[in-house]
């Protein structure tokens, strides 16, 4: 009798253990809100379903609604990876030690280039004019932010508290745009890509906006995973991503999402990323959101 | 009754097909309206569930960066789902005005995702956040006025589709019931119609085959049908009469094959050629139903109609007749088969004679012995119809009979011939035993009278001389004329005893006849006897003519002593059968048929003291010594008739006369 009970027991836990590995068996993956999230939800959903059917787990994508809890919530919510902007990538790096896995690239590649705009009907023309201002920009957890802040050092000014009369946070690129282009703010930074974009969707923004400053090329996106993902997942999902391009279904996904394919990715292409922070007198190390 | 029954199969086919299109038309309307009402129900879910996701942001809004607040992830989620609601359903067919709504409504939701992603990502201070709070959930009321909205105008919209729904699925009820309910009745009357239509004549034809059964042969139904059944009963009643008719045909066949026996029997038990003509013509008559039968057969070189037949005098039996090689000829172009000539009677062998004796049909069956054509069954003028093939094989049979008969009768005539000759040879040998025996006496008893007779005759002269008395010579001349008659009896006797050679001359019969006519003439002349002379032309015969003389002699004197001085005297000479025949017949009182085979025997007479009964024997005596022979018919009261048959000559057989013939038939 006590033995068939073992085995019992010890099948009840075998069958509770797959099923609790069967649960576990999720990807998920974080989304920073660089644009519009709903649009970013719904851009991504293909990539999960893709996903889905080639790890044969299944995949799903969250959003990470601001920029400055990205660190917090990835730990929070026990993501196994996400798609982070330089700055956040190299600073959940240095927190979580997440490690950068594959880059998106679109058709102008996977660089960057951070713009500091303004309205042309402000009058605005150089940077020093900005004092004073309303500023939008997207998040402190930004390349954008990191470009406006070296840029203000190179003026001499350490901080933008006294410099801009109000400055706060869109929590993705286009508000940003939209905020300058609706006089929400008068100065407004938020990387090329989501501009052009923007531009191309609403020719407002080509017509009204004057762009002030742009920053060096900098690494765009970067998805990023856990630093304990299984070696076998990890080996895998960088196979199914790299070789996307490669196949038609994967073609039509990337061409959903604007990109042209995956490419590999090391934290040696963060190095600008560093040197930018390093300018703009961002210690990643201590920095905290507040 | 086919084409019944495939028009009722295809009316019952159409009906249920009919029946079957309706139901599926009206289940197809059902279900559409069913679905059209589910559909609407659907989308009011979806509307439902479009107002109630809008509320849920917006009770999210309310709370949203608070403790209560829900995850981004879920805000994110009912916001999608209303947008991917409303896509749907802009991506639906509407009317305009729904249409305009659902774009307004579209607009709204891009509006409501800018606001709220905005909201969402921001950081600033709370009254900007406050700011876009309030825009948001602006913008979303003012989306859930417009989804509220479109939801009473839907629900509206719905309740009249249902209504219009509800009344369309009782219509197809009730059609559909109606329907169901009419095809059941029309399939069961034409069901019970044709059930009828199949079961009435065949119930009809049982009882027919009933009444075939029990013997009712050519029972006909007058059961009226059309189409295959209407054939069926007419070729039943077809049937019946044509077993009728076969049956009938069968008992007639019966009949006439019975017919056949009872004439090919008969044929058997008869002896005579002529009865059997006779018996075949009456039956064969009797039998097809014609007017003219007879047998024709081969005689020498012709083929010749004998007689007795039916329909035909004995002259017109005579009329036909037909060479052999002409009857083979046509014997052989039927190719042994009977001849039939239904039509014309010009083809006949003796198409002469049939038109003249107005034949307007003949059939030849052709009588063969040992594979040999010996004659033919004349059949002509068939009362009803013409002869038939039946009639010929009927005939067939019979003349395969006939054929047989007339062999057994020509075996059985030349067997009584046979048995005759073999007992007239041995009444010849009695006869001639019995005169030699009766000679012997009677010459012993002559020569033993004749001396004694002599001395009385001696010795009564002697006393008639010597005597004067004349009582006395009375006396003695009567034993003297006693003793005289006496001795020609006892001369008679020794002349029938003695043994006298012939003398053989060529004779001429008719002559001898003359002579002893002549010697009678002055015996006639004292009575009223009528001499009748028939004297052909006649061979000679070798002969002793004294002798033959003394036949017709005593012959003659016989029949003048039997008619008794008065009657018919009749004297005829002719050729039968190589024999010269004399024939002497007279009217007067005949011999007794119990007397008649006694009239040879010697010593018999009818005439008592006036006959010594040795003329006929002496007679037979000598006529037997010619190799001939005498016949004697007689009939009391009525006379008698002798025929004297000698042979003729060598030489004379030759000498023939048809009227010689013709007087022998």
């Amino acid at each position: 009798m006590p033995r068939r009970l073992l085995v019992v027991i010890a099948l009840l836990s075998f069958l509770s253990g797959w099923g609790w590995a069967q649960e576990e068996r999720e990807l998920l993956l974080g989304l920073v809100p660089e644009e519009n999230i709903f649009r970013l939800m719904k851009k991504h959903l293909p990539l999960a379903e893709y996903l889905s059917e080639e790890l044969g787990l299944p995949v799903r994508f969250t959003i990470l609604a601001r920029y400055g809890d990205v660190v917090e919530k990835f730990q929070e919510r026990g993501l196994d990876g996400a798609f982070f902007e330089s700055f956040t990538a190299v600073w959940a790096h240095e927190r979580l030690g997440v490690e950068p896995l594959v880059k998106p690239v679109g058709p102008r590649g996977s660089s960057t280039v951070e713009y500091i705009f303004v309205r042309k009907d402000s009058g605005i023309r150089a940077l020093p004019e900005l004092r004073g201002k309303r500023a939008a920009f997207v998040s402190r957890a930004t390349t954008s932010f990191a470009f406006v802040l070296s840029s203000l050092r190179r003026l001499g000014v350490r901080s933008p508290e006294g410099f801009f009369s109000e400055y706060y946070w869109t929590g993705s690129h286009d508000a940003a745009i939209y905020a300058v282009l609706d006089r929400w703010a008068d100065v407004g930074a938020a990387k090329e890509k989501i501009f052009h974009k923007v531009s191309r969707e609403d020719p407002l923004v080509q017509e009204e906006l004057l762009v002030l400053a742009r920053s060096a090329r900098l690494p765009d996106m970067a998805l990023c995973v856990r630093k304990d993902l299984p070696l076998d997942l990890r080996e895998r999902l960088r196979e199914v991503l790299l070789r996307m391009n490669t196949l038609e279904e994967g073609r039509r996904v990337l061409k959903g999402l604007g990109y042209v394919k995956f490419s590999p990715i090391g934290l040696q292409e963060f190095i600008p990323v560093y040197d930018l922070l390093g300018r703009a007198g961002i210690n990643l190390r201590g920095f905290r959101y507040e | 009754m086919k084409r019944r029954l495939v028009i009722s199969l295809f009316v019952l086919f159409a009906l249920f097909s009919l029946g079957t299109v309706i139901t599926i038309a009206y289940i197809y309307n059902t279900t559409s309206n069913l679905q059209s009402v589910i559909t609407l129900h659907r989308v009011e879910i979806i509307r439902q569930n479009l107002v109630i996701n809008a509320q849920t942001v917006q009770t999210h809004l309310y709370t949203f960066g608070t403790v209560f607040g829900k995850e981004v992830d879920e805000i994110v989620q009912n916001v999608m789902d209303l947008d991917r609601t409303v896509s749907s359903c802009l991506g639906c067919h509407h009317d305009q005005e729904m249409t305009a709504r659902l774009q307004e409504l579209n607009h709204l939701v891009e509006d409501y995702k800018d606001a709220l992603s905005y909201l969402v990502t921001i950081s600033a201070n709370p009254e900007r956040i406050e700011r876009l709070r309030r825009a948001a959930i602006t913008i979303g009321n003012t989306f859930l006025g417009k989804a509220q909205e479109m939801a009473f105008l839907a629900d509206q919209r719905l309740n009249e589709r249902t209504v219009r729904a509800l009344r369309s699925i009782n219509n197809s009820r009730a059609i559909l019931i109606i329907t169901l309910v009419l095809s059941f009745f029309i399939a069961l009357a034409i069901a019970v119609s044709m059930t009828r239509q199949i079961t009435e004549p065949i119930n009809e034809l049982v009882a027919a085959t009933r009444h075939i059964k029990a013997g009712e042969l050519g029972y006909t139904t007058s059961y009226k049908a059309e189409g295959e059944f209407g054939e069926l009963i007419r070729s039943f009643n077809d049937m019946s009469l044509g077993l009728k008719e076969t049956n009938q045909k069968l008992m007639n066949h019966l009949h006439a094959l019975a017919n056949l026996y009872s004439i090919s029997l008969s044929l058997h038990a008869i002896g005579s050629r002529e009865d059997i003509f006779g018996e075949v013509s009456q039956g064969v008559a009797q039998l097809l139903d014609v007017k003219q039968c007879g047998v024709m057969l081969l005689e020498g070189e012709e083929f010749r109609h004998q007689w007795p037949a039916v329909g035909l005098s004995r002259q017109e039996a005579e009329t036909l007749h037909v060479p052999k090689e002409k009857m083979q000829r046509c014997y052989h172009s039927t190719r042994r088969k009977a001849l039939i000539l239904n039509e014309g009677i010009s083809a006949a062998p003796t198409a002469e004679a049939e038109a003249a004796l107005k034949v307007r049909n003949l059939m030849f069956v052709w009588i063969r012995h040992r594979g040999k054509l010996v004659g033919a069954i004349r059949v002509a003028n068939k009362n009803k119809g013409e002869f038939t093939e039946e009639d010929v094989r009927l005939m067939a049979i019979l003349a395969n009979n006939l054929a047989v008969a007339l062999e057994n009768a020509r075996l059985y005539e030349s067997l009584r011939e046979r048995m005759r000759q073999l007992q007239e040879a041995q009444e010849q040998l009695v006869q001639a035993a019995k005169l030699a025996a009766i000679g012997e006496l009677a010459s012993n008893v002559a020569h033993e009278i004749n001396n004694p007779l002599t001395s009385i005759l001696g010795y009564a002269e002697l006393i008639r001389e010597e005597t004067d008395l004349e009582s006395i010579r009375r006396d003695v001349e009567i034993i003297e004329k006693e003793s005289l008659r006496a001795r020609d009896i006892v001369h008679q006797l020794l002349e029938f005893a003695r043994k006298r050679p012939l003398e053989m001359a060529q004779e001429d019969v008719n002559a001898l006849l003359q002579s002893v006519l002549e010697l009678l003439s002055v015996q006639l002349k004292d009575t009223r006897v009528q001499v009748q002379k028939e004297l052909q032309p006649l061979p000679p015969i070798t002969a002793d003519g004294n002798q033959l003389k003394q036949v017709f002699l005593n012959i003659i004197n016989n029949a003048l002593d039997a008619m008794q001085g008065e009657g018919v005297l009749k004297v005829r000479t002719f050729t039968a059968s190589g024999m010269v025949c004399v024939q002497i017949c007279d009217t007067g009182k005949g011999i007794p048929q119990e007397v008649l085979p006694r009239i040879f025997e010697p010593f018999f007479t009818t005439k008592k003291e006036k006959g010594t009964g040795l003329g006929l024997p002496i007679s037979y005596k000598i006529v037997q010594a010619h190799k001939g022979h005498i016949d004697v018919r007689s009939e009391t009261g009525r006379g008698s008739c002798f025929t004297v048959r000698l042979p003729m000559a060598p030489g004379g057989a030759s000498f023939r006369t048809e009227a010689a013939d013709s007087a022998q038939a």
